[in-house]
């Protein structure tokens, strides 16, 4: 008995917070403009996410979406319909995420979305909610200390990256070492058969936090925007989640966000990334 | 999207660096892995002992395990027992043990054709095992063998693909690279698909105009 009077308290004090939630939300969500039929009717938020990218979007031990980008889909739905039990995740790739939008399985993409003319010739970005730059990773005693260093090494890299693009339009003289995952590149830069392994610096610190044979090189280059992706002419929807992104701005969210996901030894970097001005660099 | 020949025309150079780096791995695999198959048939036939069963068990474990997981251990694994082999050598060393493998079997099932009475007559002549195998054994077996060995090499060409996932930068590599940057998907493909066949078509073109020779000495 004592048992169920737990129960029905407990819910009776979750309903009572929900409804006070909704109050607050409802007197703030003036500030966002109104949410399109084409969303509204749906009746929930389909977003989608990465799963695999730490601590942006992933999947925690218990298989449950998890990360900063996670939370701010979740807080666009709470803001949108109420409550945050209204979301509907979808785990997307870097390859398949543009496909799954356009295909409508998702009505917005928060999913480590770099904003670059090609893309943006396919899809329509909101106002950049943080940037994301590219770093080196060598071995402990590399005498590699900045980018210009690695003229005439082999720097290991993946295949269509980002940093593949970079280094072939910027420094074409580096020899590249191209694999298809990051732990092959990582297998093969601690068996030496490159001498630096360049990718998204957010990858690369996590890695140097845990592996005390390497060091990041520390100099950033290939400084790209990251923006939630909409589908082509849905100008009403964009500037829903445009004002969502202000909103979460104002409110000092992203900070709060990145202290909830991010180990505090690794936390400035994504802090900044976050919350101060893009970085001038190469 | 439309197919942009003016875009393969851009992309010409690096395909052909690729297609001779295909070339090279091949054609090196290819007589290595021949060599191979010389020695592994004339131990099996000759029944040298110990190795002989080195050899079955060789032959075995290649043809019974997937090519990707032999160049992923070759690449990956060999470092760790402290042999380390460049990009070039590691896919050298992969395909030269994958066909090699079959080649052992390709000559050994020309042996069994060159009969026991021959085999008699040239010991009983004084010959000895190592020159019966080479004078009168190896040449019949290689002229019964040839069609089964093309076959191998024909498939140690297109397996060279498989050197893309170490980042060799053969052909397919190349092919992948620049699609995962420019996306021209068809394009790529398609131009690479020619060129493998441009190469196997020559590659039998050659075997076949070597099977006309060896045959020579049966033709009326």
């Amino acid at each position: 008995m004592t048992h169920l009077h737990a129960t029905r308290l407990g819910a009776l004090s979750t309903l009572a917070t929900a409804a006070l939630m909704t109050a607050i939300s409802g007197a703030q969500a003036q500030s966002l403009p109104p949410l399109p039929d084409s969303i509204k009717s749906a009746g929930l938020l389909k977003a989608g996410v990465r799963c695999d990218q730490p601590p942006y979007g992933y999947k925690d031990e218990t298989g449950k979406f998890a990360g900063v980008e996670t939370d701010m889909a979740i807080q666009i739905a709470t803001w949108a319909f109420g409550s945050a039990d209204k979301i509907e995740l979808t785990c997307v790739t870097a390859e398949n995420r543009i496909p799954q939008l356009n295909g409508k399985k998702v009505d917005l993409l928060i999913a480590t979305l770099g904003v670059t003319p090609e893309r943006a010739r396919v899809v329509d970005f909101s106002k950049p909610y943080r940037w994301g730059g590219s770093d080196m990773l060598v071995a402990k005693d590399s005498p590699i200390k900045k980018l210009d260093d690695v003229a005439g090494k082999t720097v290991i890299m993946l295949k269509g990256s980002t940093q593949a693009k970079w280094f072939e339009d910027t420094m074409p003289k580096v020899e590249s070492l191209r694999l298809n995952t990051a732990s092959d590149a990582l297998q093969s830069l601690k068996q030496g058969r490159g001498d630096a392994y360049t990718h998204d610096a957010a990858t690369l610190i996590v890695i140097a936090a845990k592996d005390p044979s390497l060091r990041l090189v520390g100099e950033s280059f290939a400084v790209s925007d990251a923006a939630v992706g909409v589908r082509k002419n849905e100008a009403a929807w964009l500037a829903y989640v445009d004002a969502a992104l202000d909103r979460m701005k104002a409110e000092g969210l992203y900070a709060k966000w990145v202290d909830k996901w991010v180990p505090a030894d690794i936390r400035p970097f994504y802090t900044d990334a976050f919350t101060k001005p893009k970085p001038t660099a190469r | 999207m439309e197919f942009d020949l003016a875009y393969l025309a851009n992309q010409w150079p690096a395909l052909m660096r690729g297609l001779w780096l295909t070339i090279q791995v091949s054609a090196l695999s290819i007589v290595m892995s021949v060599t191979v198959g010389l020695c592994g048939a004339a131990i099996r036939v000759l029944q040298v002992p110990v190795v002989d069963k080195i050899v079955v068990g060789y032959v075995e474990f290649i043809r019974n395990t997937p090519l990707l997981a032999q160049l992923f251990f070759i690449f990956y694994g060999l470092p760790g027992l402290g042999l380390k082999l460049s990009l070039f050598w590691s896919g050298v060393l992969s395909l030269t043990l994958w066909a090699g493998a079959y080649q052992i079997e390709n000559i050994r099932g020309g042996l069994e054709t060159v009969g026991k009475g021959l085999r008699e007559a040239a010991f009983s002549l004084g010959l000895s095992p190592w020159r019966f195998f080479r004078l009168i054994a190896a040449p019949m077996a290689v002229r019964v063998g040839l069609p089964s060995m093309l076959n191998t090499s024909i498939s140690l060409l297109k397996n060279s693909s498989y050197l893309q996932a170490i980042g060799l930068a053969e052909l397919t590599f190349v092919a992948i690279d620049r699609i995962s940057m420019d996306f021209r998907t068809v394009e790529m493909f398609a131009a690479i698909c020619v060129i493998y066949l441009a190469l196997v078509l020559t590659l039998s073109f050659f075997a076949s105009r070597l099977e006309y020779r060896l045959n020579t000495p049966f033709r009326t």
